[in-house]
């Protein structure tokens, strides 16, 4: 499941956060990706299609992530999209909100390649079981 | 971070958005001292401390997390409802802004910022913990659901990975089973082994932070191990390259610098139109066809050249609202430690401008900004008493004009009373019993440009030393500027500053004398016109022209010079500036052109503005008319007959 020529989106409305996370994944060898700057940007590249892997801030204007995962979910043909969650906070209600919503993972900010490329190596482990 | 070698790259685009960003929150909290329940301001504000917590994480700079993460938890709670703005509050808020200012100065000095004064974090401790307001209410409602839930999950052991929680834990303990609160619990807990420590604060430690709890939120937020501190404390070497850095960055739109491209693709195209053309040519071939083509090639380069310059000019052209930004924090500071209720209003914001002048413009806007809220608003009683609104305006505004910049600073105070200022210049020996009397309102004003000319009879702690006024005027003619006055007593003054679109590129008018060409701004240029001998008059001494019932002098380019005059000019040239008009005296000229100043950054000639390079690659002195006129002083002064070298027999003899 862990191609490398999968598509990325990473959605934050700081750009050097995205620039930040774009370098992680490349880092990881994932050099397709593209970028939005908060969820309602994000809805309109995932309704065009391609994207297979979401990667969203928590906090931003307009839409926020936990409302874009919301989105994703409800949406018949983005529901299946793995998202994963950053934020900067480890509270526990928002953990909560966010595996209620159904996001596939969920990274505390500051993280490093290697932990990232570990929340990815879960994720794709479980939608590999799921899909096998 | 494994590769701390791109985390630099990353540091200098973190403090450009990052700061940004501050100055926004700033500016709105200017506004939330006014409006202290708006809720979208709040959230804004919120997001803007969060943001920069965020991206300061992963420049491991650990002080500006802590800083930055207590007051994004004070508004966390103010935008909850559950604690009030109060004045105290926003003082200290104001006072995080700073120091996350000065944390980023650090950054870019490539210093890992020191921790915040503790007296600052204290005081944002104690409003987070409600002391002003009493005891913080108990989490909001939403809150309490979830909180059940995850107690128990905070219990899921976090193992080896420090970084945040361990998400298949929660994501188990929390869809594994159904998603309602209440029965939760059970599952967690007897699916996962025994409980250890998580870094995870408790909810309600939260509420009364004590120093502790607030250090275990930070790790909590932080969540690093302790390998991976690398330790960022920037190698000395490091320190000068990094300002430099971001002195010369710039943010560009992408989409102009497509337009870049896209014109060297062309100018690419037509240089290889070009290159053909050449070889027929060259081959023989000069038939009218060839000709015409040869023509149309170079009008085209000749349009996509003038497009790729105005197109480069405008990838250093930045919204002035970047400069802007910055102003109501400062008039806001001043105003309340002056007693005085100045609400600041910004226009144009939008307006672009080319990068360079926005750092220079920097400190002279500032100084008007601080003169309007000292010097030119009133207090508010006084403003009662004169039937004015108790609340000052101070306006800041920009607007293109032709090929100018216009930056207005004014105020609605009580403007400026002419006859004091010559009083005062008077007493202070800038000016003789003469001047003063001769001087109408406009040169009275200007007087306030005078070094060592200050109004304020007492020297106050913010401006009024005197030395601000004349630097403020030398900073904007560096800029190729001009500053004006206008005020009227009892409604206000408006500082007008008037600034050329672009550094890089001006409009020049080649003047000759003898073989010699000059070139001088065609901004200050307004018409060319014969001079007759038998127009020539001879006013108080020097020679005048009349122009439209308008009496000019003329001063001659070679005496401007210190050049020998040895003809008698043919043409003026009617020169304005915002000071004087005059005509300029000159043998011939040479037509006009898009200078492209080359500057002479070591060895800079007084009135020389720089050089630049003609079409047939003669170099050309760009003449500094001001510098040139101040210079010379009265010695430009020509009578008719040394204009008109009628008495050249005569001194020769």
């Amino acid at each position: 499941m862990s191609d490398p020529k999968m598509k990325f989106l990473v959605v934050d409305d700081f750009s050097t956060m995205r620039r930040i996370v774009r370098n992680l994944l490349k880092e990881l060898g994932y050099t397709n990706v593209d970028e939005a700057e908060d969820g309602v940007v994000a809805m309109q590249k995932l309704s065009s299609g391609g994207i297979d892997f979401v990667v969203t801030d928590w906090n931003m204007p307009n839409m926020t992530g936990i409302e874009l995962l919301r989105a994703i979910r409800a949406n018949a043909q983005m529901s299946h999209l793995p998202v994963l969650m950053i934020t900067a906070e480890a509270k526990k209600e928002n953990i909560v909100e966010a595996a209620q919503a159904g996001a596939s993972g969920y990274i505390v900010k500051p993280f490093t390649a290697a932990t990232l490329s570990e929340k990815l190596a879960k994720i794709f482990e479980k939608m590999d079981k799921k899909s096998a | 971070m494994s590769d701390f070698a791109g985390m630099e790259d990353l540091l200098q685009d973190f403090l450009i958005e990052a700061g940004d960003l501050l100055s926004g929150v700033d500016n709105k909290l200017v506004d939330l001292e006014r409006t202290p329940h708006d809720l979208p301001l709040l959230n804004e504000i919120f997001r803007g401390f969060h943001t920069i917590k965020g991206g300061a994480g992963f420049l491991n700079a650990t002080e500006l997390v802590t800083l930055c993460h207590l007051t994004e938890n004070l508004f966390d709670k103010l935008r909850t409802g559950e604690l009030q703005v109060t004045p105290e509050m926003l003082d200290s808020i104001l006072g995080a802004t700073a120091a996350v200012r000065s944390m980023f100065g650090d950054l870019e000095r490539g210093m890992q910022p020191a921790s915040a004064d503790a007296a600052l974090l204290n005081n944002i401790k104690q409003a987070l913990a409600g002391k002003l307001t009493g005891r913080a209410a108990p989490a909001a409602a939403p809150a309490a659901a979830p909180a059940k839930p995850a107690a128990a999950a905070a219990s899921v052991p976090s193992g080896n990975e420090a970084n945040g929680p361990d998400w298949d834990a929660y994501y188990h303990a929390v869809t594994g089973v159904t998603p309602t609160g209440k029965a939760v619990a059970t599952p967690v807990s007897g699916n996962v082994p025994a409980p250890q420590v998580l870094d995870v604060p408790e909810q309600e430690e939260e509420q009364h932070l004590s120093e502790d709890s607030a250090q275990k939120i930070i790790t909590a937020a932080v969540g690093r191990r302790a390998t991976d501190k690398p330790g960022y404390q920037g190698p000395p070497g490091g320190r000068r390259e990094g300002e430099r850095q971001r002195d010369n960055s710039i943010r560009v739109d992408t989409s102009r610098l497509d337009q870049v491209l896209n014109l060297s693709g062309e100018i690419g195209l037509t240089k290889n139109r070009l290159t053909a053309l050449r070889s027929d040519i060259l081959n023989g071939k000069n038939d009218t066809d060839t000709m015409h083509a040869l023509d149309l090639a170079v009008s085209q380069l000749d349009l996509l050249v003038s497009d790729l310059q105005n197109a480069v000019m405008k990838t250093r052209m930045q919204p002035i609202g970047r400069l802007f930004q910055k102003y109501p924090r400062i008039a806001r500071d001043l105003a309340r430690s002056l007693g005085k209720d100045v609400e600041m209003v910004l226009e144009g914001e939008e307006t672009e401008i080319d990068k360079t002048m926005i750092e220079d413009l920097s400190d002279p806007i500032i100084h008007l900004i601080r003169n309007a809220v000292d010097h030119g608003v009133e207090l508010p009683n006084e403003r009662m008493m004169m039937g004015k609104p108790e609340k000052s305006i101070v306006k800041l505004e920009a607007r293109q004009e032709g090929d100018h910049i216009v930056i207005v600073v004014s105020d609605d105070g009580h403007g400026m009373n002419p006859e004091r200022l010559r009083a005062k210049a008077l007493e202070k020996g800038l000016i003789s019993d003469e001047e003063a009397n001769t001087m109408d309102e406009r040169q009275s004003f200007n007087l306030i440009f005078l070094p060592g000319f200050s109004t304020a009879s007492s020297v106050s702690d913010v401006s009024g030393r005197g030395v601000g006024m004349d630097v403020v005027r030398t900073n904007i003619q560096k800029l190729n500027g001009s500053i004006d006055i206008r005020s009227e007593q009892g409604k206000g003054t408006s500082f007008i500053i008037s600034l050329p679109l672009t550094l890089a590129i001006l409009p020049v008018l080649l003047v000759c004398l003898g073989e010699q060409p000059f070139a001088v701004p065609l901004s200050m240029v307004r018409e060319i016109l014969p001079i007759e001998p038998k127009e020539v008059q001879e006013l108080g001494g020097r020679a005048t022209m009349v122009v439209r019932g308008e009496v000019l002098p003329i001063v001659t380019l070679a005496s401007l010079l210190g050049w020998p005059q040895e003809t008698v000019p043919e043409y003026g040239v009617l020169m304005q500036s915002a000071e004087q008009s005059f005509i300029l005296a000159i043998d011939s000229f040479a037509g006009r052109e898009d200078a492209v100043i080359k500057s002479l950054d070591d060895f800079r000639p007084k009135g020389v503005a720089g050089v630049t390079t003609l079409s047939n690659g003669q170099i050309v002195l760009i003449l500094d008319m001001k510098e040139l006129l101040s210079s010379m002083g009265e010695q430009r002064v020509a009578t008719r007959a040394q204009l008109l070298l009628e008495n050249r027999v005569a001194s020769a003899a």
